[in-house]
């Protein structure tokens, strides 16, 4: 087939491209996603008393943290979404948050008395904090990439690494629900590595699962 | 880098016009494209070669079928550069050549237009034989008779609606069907 009849067969296929689209389909895959993990919380793991905790600081200190990773996630997958899009200043926004909340734990360290640090960094449940975000950032993470193939990605290590990020902070913030743990310290230690873990097993996986 | 913003003023409003479902602004859009592609392809992968064509036609298929994907807020050409370089590097790829290709900007993909069409080498009217009948009469009419796709689906008997789902569909399969063959 000539070129020129393979255009003719494209034009006679024109249809309107509602605006916004792509934004609902990242959208949409990001709230299937995030209500099955909702659900995983929810009915396996069991929330933590809800009403109590929300008039508690440190609830909101770790929402904030993993909530405002969040935004910055779902910029820099929209973004990886279109091609030639540059990056903006989502990625630097996550380096400030990830450092301001180091710096916070590492101030907390500090303030506190040496023999009650370790058990302060470690918590009752340090062991099971982090593979528990990442176990719960995986049905985000696939819908995320369902979402992504049927758009146009062309930088994949990067685009799966922005979807593992964005899937375990969302992932972070919903076991934030579930997780009683108080500390500064804590959070920026385990669900930090949590999200990272989900951002790693994203940039490898995505070379591939990405292509279309 | 002046004929650059020339480009993107000349093409980004006839992508807006496809967007909107302007069937006139999408060929006229995809010729130029068409053009272009092949004078990058040729450049990065000699123009003597046998795929140069087949490269255009797949990227003009992604072009159609992930336009979607474009943000209307933003500039057309790196979108289109950035498609065409993907393709560029996913067919080398599965070929197993590992040559380099640069990150430029868009200006590498509007630097020279080619309007003399090579010969194809994965030929796009072998995959379309495999189609369900159906589905290949109305491309066949599409395309050979030059009608439209109302007409066509008069011709046949069936809706618009389900001539365009149809024609629609059968772009996709040959879209997947391109990429397969060149593994």
């Amino acid at each position: 087939m000539r070129t020129v009849d393979l255009i003719e067969l494209l034009a006679g296929d024109a249809r309107a491209i509602p605006r916004g689209v792509a934004n609902r389909k990242l959208l949409a895959a990001l709230i299937a996603g995030g209500l099955v993990t909702f659900a995983l919380v929810a009915l396996w793991l069991r929330c933590q008393p809800l009403l109590a905790a929300a008039h508690q600081p440190w609830f909101w200190m770790k929402a904030g943290y993993t909530g405002l990773l969040t935004i910055a996630g779902a910029s820099l997958v929209r973004r990886l979404s279109t091609p030639g899009a540059r990056l903006g200043a989502a990625p630097l926004a996550a380096a400030l948050i990830v450092l301001a909340m180091l710096a916070l734990g590492a101030g907390q360290i500090v303030a506190t008395a040496p023999g009650a640090r370790l058990a302060l960094w470690l918590g009752q449940t340090w062991k099971v904090c982090s593979p528990l975000i990442l176990l719960l950032a995986v049905p985000i993470y696939a819908f995320l990439i369902a979402a992504l193939r049927a758009l146009a990605p062309t930088r994949l290590t990067l685009t799966g690494a922005a979807a593992g990020f964005l899937a375990g902070a969302l992932a972070a913030t919903l076991y934030g629900l579930h997780c009683p743990e108080q500390a500064a310290a804590f959070a920026a230690t385990w669900y930090t590595l949590g999200i990272a873990a989900a951002t790693a097993l994203g940039a490898i996986s995505g070379r591939w699962l990405l292509r279309w | 880098m002046l004929q650059q913003d020339e480009t993107e003023e000349r093409l980004r409003p006839l992508m807006i016009r496809s967007l909107e479902g302007d069937s006139g602004a999408h060929r006229q859009l995809l010729g130029i494209l068409g053009r272009y592609l092949r004078g990058y392809f040729g450049r990065r992968i000699g123009s003597s070669s046998a795929e140069v064509e087949d490269l255009v036609q797949e990227t003009l298929l992604a072009v159609h079928l992930k336009r979607d994907s474009y943000d209307r807020s933003l500039p057309f050409t790196p979108w289109a550069y950035a498609l065409a370089r993907y393709k560029l590097i996913d067919c080398l790829r599965r070929r197993h050549r590992s040559i380099q290709i640069p990150l430029e900007d868009a200006g590498a993909l509007f630097a020279a237009e080619d309007a003399e069409e090579g010969a194809v080498r994965n030929d796009l009217e072998r995959l379309l034989q495999r189609l369900p009948d159906r589905q290949r009469t109305l491309i066949e009419d599409v395309k050979l008779q030059g009608l439209s796709v109302e007409e066509a689906a008069r011709k046949r008997g069936v809706t618009a609606v389900s001539a365009r789902v149809m024609l629609h569909r059968s772009l996709k399969w040959l879209n997947q069907a391109l990429r397969d063959e060149n593994r």
